[in-house]
């Protein structure tokens, strides 16, 4: 309604005025919702782009509960297990007891295990640990930047380190005889300078 | 069988919802009104198929069919029948088909009659709302069926989840579920999520009317937009009771002694709420005035796609929340959704710029007018900082590399500063004239409450002496209720001068006025929330102490006598541990709190239960957080002493309140909606209705 009383002269003016404002104030809306999508975009193509099971494997430090701190990339040469774990989860129960045997029997020929307790409380943790009669290394995941790293998905999951610091696949779910032995005898079949 | 039925049930009104939207979008390009009607007919045939969907996953749900994979996800054996039933909404497929089908609910009540206005506007009205119940229901049909069954591959220990029966496959079906998340299992399952669903559901229908008065041009006139209003406070007013009681629930269950966490699933239930807020001011003006057409178009643009951001980043996994919904085939498909909504709204409305044209200029920055620009932008700002807030683990990832979540401090003291302007403004705006107000009559009006609010906020803060920020904070508080107060006194005494009782004078001022008043009073509901949100910022007290049986702890004015702690079975399959303690105000013995810790066998998941005492000043809030394992001999326990918090569920019942006598529809006279709107003279110090 308002464009029909407007004069003539004061439209004119007016469209003089506006074409530069819109441009502007297009740009930078539209700017903003392609900046908007395309963040987006990447955060879903990141949460769903999978588990990392080849290349070179994220290097982390980890503490264990005892203190202990390990490197991956320290572990060079030597064939890496790293299991995701929680006290909560009940397939973890699972698989428990086939890990430890199976670091049992391996640890002599320098394989390394690397228990990764994604969150979980200390106490229930500790008492887990102890159901289980766990020996080898398991630390939990501060801020939970270890998983985000291996774009984990859920626990359990292991993942495999050659000697030379590539990954070699990735277990989700529980483990079960013997897939773990299988598999370290081929990742220590492997030639290291 | 059954499932069966409600499998194709669905199917029928996914068809349905496909057919509406592409044949009203063809009779109103065609302007072939017949197309039209065929549209409206298929979009009200829709619901009741939806129904049925809705019915037989639910009796499923009740009874247990455990040969349906969902029912297997969120219901079990131990559950009572209340809880099996609101798992409807307790999983993925069954809360998308609950969305669906209250959308489909929201727009077949609006064209359950005949429209004689407005007409022009159904067509794509019903493209653009129906497209969107199409989505939601294809989705329920292709990626998450609530009818999928379960198979098993003979001589694999793989389950697949599938509709129809993979090749080789047998059907799979176990003896009991996997029950609900702990976390829901609660009373709040009734109330917080279908408000919610609601809200954001609703939200489509302001939005449809915006985009089709783009699409015809509509938007040149300006009654589509009283429609709109009106279905924006009805998805208002449930966004607003699903977040005082999203926020009840997590005081009563999370156990971390608050009530608000600003976790993105509330912020992402907040955004909106925050625009939807703006636009139902800011269409005042352009009612009234025609002013801010822009604004409120973009307003119901933002709130509707600011609902679909916040369902996106927390369905999705994008963004982590406390609310861990598991990833899934969703987020591509939304995706694409999205940023078609976005970008398709947003061409349209610089497209029609032209038909959004002020006919009034603002006249004076002290105004009526210039107090809703302002109050526009103030809004948008919180917006803007909740917003970034929110994505702000995404840009730090994006750029740095690591997560980094931004915590509650960033929020409270970012939008801090701005909610108290606006708590300042709310309380101001309704003195302001239209077009022009003179200070030194602005000033007279305010006088009063602002020496009594001054010297209340003065005496408190003289025999309080603690956290200086506070004063401020409680003299705006008072502040703004004086003022609204005063507003009502002024009505009042205004009638009683012609011989009215002052209870009548009361109840005809409410009546006559009812968007006016009703809103005052949801104002004062906002106020008493805000309340809440002082009392948690500045004056919560929180002690964390083992104590043996027979042992006290202290925190203010209260101590806490640890007496017993026992451990029983309770329902729905979890092991309770409960500890029976005394509580003293004073030395003078107030009552017995039992907190709890249920830990959930099957999902191995514990769950603190605290105790609370509530009182309007303070509540005391009391958490079992540990234990001896042996002789149940000394706990620990954290007690939190939390003011004002009552006040926030009190306010939340006045906003209700509020909300309901501005909204009830008026019962006598039919609103003239054929006739233009008359543009109300300028009229110094009325209006605010």
């Amino acid at each position: 309604m308002a464009d029909l009383v407007t004069k003539p002269g004061e439209l004119a003016g007016q469209e003089a005025d506006v074409p530069n404002r819109f441009r502007l104030s297009t740009l930078v809306i539209f700017g903003f919702v392609f900046g908007l999508l395309a963040l987006l975009g990447w955060g879903l193509v990141q949460v769903n782009s999978g588990q990392v099971d080849s290349g070179m494997a994220p290097d982390f430090t980890i503490t264990s509960f005892e203190g202990e701190t390990i490197t991956l990339s320290d572990l060079r040469g030597q064939v890496v297990i790293i299991n995701f774990w929680a006290s909560w989860c009940p397939p973890c129960r699972e698989e428990a007891p086939y890990l430890e045997a199976t670091w049992r029997k391996y640890q002599e020929q320098g394989v390394v295990f690397i228990g990764v307790d994604y969150v979980d409380t200390e106490k229930e943790a500790l008492a887990y640990i102890e159901e289980f009669d766990i020996t080898y290394f398991n630390g939990p995941d501060l801020g939970t930047r270890i998983s985000h790293d291996y774009r984990m998905d859920g626990v359990p999951e292991t993942y495999y380190v050659a000697k030379n610091g590539e990954l070699r696949g990735v277990k989700i779910g529980p483990l079960a005889p013997p897939e773990l032995d299988e598999k370290i005898e081929e990742l220590l079949a492997e030639q290291y300078p | 069988m059954l499932a069966d039925i409600g499998l194709m049930a669905l199917v029928v009104g996914f068809i349905l919802a496909v057919y509406a939207t592409a044949v009203s979008a063809w009779g109103g390009w065609r302007q072939e009104w017949r197309w039209v009607e065929s549209a409206r007919r298929a979009t009200l045939l829709t619901v009741p198929f939806l129904t049925i969907s809705v019915v037989i996953v639910t009796y499923s749900l009740f009874v247990m069919d455990f040969s349906l994979a969902y029912v297997v996800d969120v219901s079990s054996q131990a559950m009572s029948p209340f809880l099996r039933l609101t798992a409807l909404w307790g999983g993925q497929s069954g809360s998308v088909l609950f969305w669906a089908w209250l959308m489909s609910g929201f727009v077949a009540a609006v064209l359950w009659r005949k429209w004689d206005r407005d007409r022009d506007l159904m067509p794509y009205f019903i493209t653009v709302a129906m497209l969107t119940t199409a989505f939601f229901t294809g989705i329920v049909v292709f990626i998450t069926n609530p009818f999928a069954r379960l198979w098993h591959i003979p001589g694999t220990t793989e389950l697949i989840t599938a509709v129809f029966q993979p090749t080789g496959a047998v059907p799979y079906i176990p003896q009991d579920g996997q029950g609900l998340n702990p976390l829901l299992r609660h009373f709040g399952m009734i109330g917080h999520p279908p408000t919610t669903y609601l809200g954001f559901t609703g939200f489509v229908i302001p939005y449809a009317f915006a985009i089709s008065a783009l699409l015809t041009g509509k938007s040149r006139s300006d009654e589509w937009i009283r429609t709109s209003r009106r279905w924006t406070l009805v998805a208002w007013i449930f966004l607003s009771i699903g977040l005082v009681l999203g926020g009840r629930w997590a005081y009563d269950v999370l156990g971390w002694g608050g009530f608000w966490a600003w976790d993105p699933v509330e912020n992402a239930m907040l955004m909106p709420w925050l625009t939807g807020t703006a636009f139902l001011h800011s269409v005042m003006m352009t009612e009234k005035r025609g002013m801010l057409k822009v604004w409120s178009v973009s307003l119901i643009i933002l709130t509707y796609s600011l609902s679909l951001f916040g369902t996106f980043i927390t369905r999705t996994g994008v963004i982590s929340s406390v609310h861990s919904f598991s990833k899934s085939a969703l987020g591509p498909v939304f995706f694409v959704f999205i940023g078609i909504t976005f970008v398709a709204s947003l061409w349209l409305l610089f497209k029609r710029l032209d038909t959004l044209k002020s006919e009034h200029e603002l006249e004076s920055f002290l105004s009526r007018e210039s107090a809703f620009v302002l109050q526009n932008v103030l809004f948008l700002a919180i917006t803007f900082v909740v917003f970034l807030g929110t994505v702000f683990p995404l840009l730090s990832e994006l750029v740095t590399g690591t997560k980094i979540t931004v915590g509650p401090p960033y929020f409270q003291k970012a939008t801090g500063p701005l909610f108290a302007a606006l708590v300042l403004l709310m309380g101001l705006a309704p003195l302001f004239a239209w077009r022009k107000q003179a200070a030194s009559r602005l000033g007279r009006a305010a006088l009063a409450p602002l020496v009594g609010s001054v010297v209340w906020a003065g005496i408190w803060g003289y025999t309080h002496r603690m956290h200086p920020a506070s004063y401020f904070a409680l003299w705006l508080v008072a502040f703004v209720v004086m003022l609204i107060l005063f507003e009502f006194i002024k009505g009042i005494q205004a009638r009683m001068k012609r011989g009215e009782n002052p209870l009548i004078a009361l109840a005809h001022l409410m009546g006559r006025n009812r968007r006016r008043y009703g809103g005052y009073i949801i104002h004062l509901g906002v106020v008493m929330i805000g309340l809440g949100f002082i009392g948690d910022a500045y004056f919560q007290q929180e002690t964390q102490v083992a104590l043996a049986q027979g042992e006290s702890l202290t925190l203010g004015a209260y101590s806490l006598r640890f007496d017993n702690l026992e451990m029983y079975p309770g329902s729905d399959g979890r092991e309770v541990l409960e500890a029976t303690t005394s509580l003293f105000k004073n030395g003078e013995f107030v009552r017995t709190l039992k907190p709890r810790r249920d830990f959930f066998v099957v999902q191995q998941q514990p769950m603190t239960i605290p105790a609370v005492y509530p009182t309007p000043a303070e509540d005391v809030y009391v958490l079992l957080v540990g234990w001896e394992e042996i002789g149940f001999g000394a706990s620990t326990f954290r007690m939190f002493l939390n003011p004002l918090i009552s006040w926030t569920w009190t306010g939340g019942f006045v906003l209700i309140l509020g909300t309901l006598i501005a909204a009830w529809p008026e019962g006598r006279k039919k609103r003239a909606y054929a006739l233009a709107p008359g543009r109300l003279q300028p009229q110094p110090g009325l209006g605010g209705d």
